[in-house]
């Protein structure tokens, strides 16, 4: 039970990393509308700057240099967004961009994947209809989970292609990203791995948007946010 | 020692992600060059394992790479700003790790270093006077808790497990820890 009415020492505990991967999901949202609370952020990390300091110096392995300017290679230029992107969205985009690295998935290794996937879907796809545009879904190993189908008629599904170990009580939530700024939205919660249509409704669909699985509690996040651990992710590209 | 020299570099670290913002690797290149190693050490203490640690730096310097554009100088120094993209970064790998559960040992179970150790740490924060003072006026195992987490990225539930105490006393602890820090520290 952590108390919400002294802003600063709830500010102390996000930046000691005491928040639940929930709480911090939604300081950080809080923190997005509310300068007074990003303030009592930086003011804490200031203060405990100097614990940073005292850390022992290692020598970096002689590959890390390398391997940071390979994956620069691949995202090219920085974000112009100093300017362009609404403050109240930086927050949340700094938390998915989070996301998006996780243990810095080779972003060369999806572009690949993609490509198989293609092959993949096509043997998928006994039926007649062909999909518009395809997502698959890759694990933190790059093992593809399932793929995404977007449909001429605006259909969407999800096919799962390895089965998921979902823990008692869980559940699998599908999430979608188009736009940083506004965040992941829900699109879909299954028990178990299991082919499902996905709801899209009224929400933009286009290449290159994201698609997530998350393990979240058996009702769907609690914030409306992905809060667990992700099971697998990718982005949308054109069928041939 | 370290934080003087950090301190001293601060307006290059400033200078540094303004060119990064415009697209200048080598200013990514010097921000490695000066504080890579010193971010592999604060990752290591959560983390444990040299891999991961270099890891967490690894996507941090992409993350600063990325978002040097929105670094605000008004808002706190570039040095506090490139650590606080680490640690968000190592507490989520710390996290993950956590909860995949992989049949390696988890991290949780990895003894941290004596030079992890809360008491070691305040020995070292001697040329951080304000901090170190303030830290002093809090009852040792108070102290400890709140560098456990901070310095090992320990949970609430970790630091109540480590010192045997129920939870609810280490939560409001820390809560009261963080109250006279705040005081203290202004």
């Amino acid at each position: 039970m952590i108390q919400d009415h002294d802003p600063e020492i709830r500010a102390g505990e996000y930046v000691l990393g005491l928040l639940g991967a929930a709480e911090t999901v939604a300081f950080e949202s809080q923190m997005a509308g509310d300068p007074k609370l990003g303030a009592a952020v930086a003011r804490w990390r200031e203060r405990l700057a100097p614990i940073d300091a005292t850390a022992q110096r290692f020598e970096p392995s002689a590959g890390l240099w390398l391997r940071i300017e390979n994956e620069l290679g691949v995202i090219s230029a920085p974000l112009q967004t100093a300017s362009s992107s609404p403050a109240t969205g930086t927050r949340i985009a700094q938390w998915w961009d989070n996301l998006w690295l996780w243990r810095g998935a080779a972003f060369a290794g999806v572009a690949t994947a993609v490509l198989l996937a293609i092959g993949l879907v096509a043997a998928l796809d006994r039926a007649r209809r062909q999909p518009v545009m395809v997502a698959v879904l890759l694990t933190e190993t790059n093992v593809a989970a399932a793929v995404v189908n977007t449909f001429a008629d605006g259909r969407v599904e999800l096919l799962p292609l390895q089965d998921i170990a979902v823990p008692q009580g869980r559940a699998l939530e599908i999430w979608t990203l188009w736009d940083r700024a506004t965040g992941p939205r829900s699109v879909g919660l299954i028990d178990r791995a299991r082919a499902v249509p996905l709801r899209l409704d009224n929400l933009p669909l286009g290449t290159d948007q994201l698609f997530e699985i998350t393990v979240e509690p058996a009702a769907g996040s609690p914030t409306g946010r992905p809060t667990g651990p992700i099971i697998a992710k990718g982005l949308t590209a054109r069928r041939l | 020692m370290a934080v003087n020299a950090a301190q001293s570099h601060g307006t290059g670290i400033e200078q540094a992600l303004a060119a990064c913002a415009g697209g200048d690797k080598n200013a990514l290149r010097r921000i490695y060059d000066q504080e890579c190693p010193r971010m592999i050490g604060v990752a290591q203490r959560m983390l444990k394992r040299r891999a991961l640690a270099e890891e967490a730096v690894q996507d941090s310097f992409i993350l600063i790479w990325r978002h040097a554009g929105r670094f605000d100088p008004q808002r706190g120094s570039g040095l506090t700003w490139i650590y606080a993209i680490l640690r968000n970064r190592t507490l989520s790998i710390l996290r993950d790790e956590k909860r995949m559960e992989t049949d390696e040992s988890p991290i949780a179970e990895e003894a941290a270093s004596e030079e992890d150790d809360p008491e070691t740490v305040m020995a070292k924060l001697s040329d951080a006077k304000a901090l170190r003072g303030c830290l002093e006026t809090l009852p040792a195992p108070r102290r400890g808790m709140v560098l456990l987490a901070f310095v090992q990225g320990l949970s609430h539930g970790e630091i109540a497990g480590k010192l045997g105490m129920p939870l609810g006393t280490v939560k409001s602890w820390i809560r009261r820890s963080l109250l006279a820090l705040k005081e203290c520290l202004g």
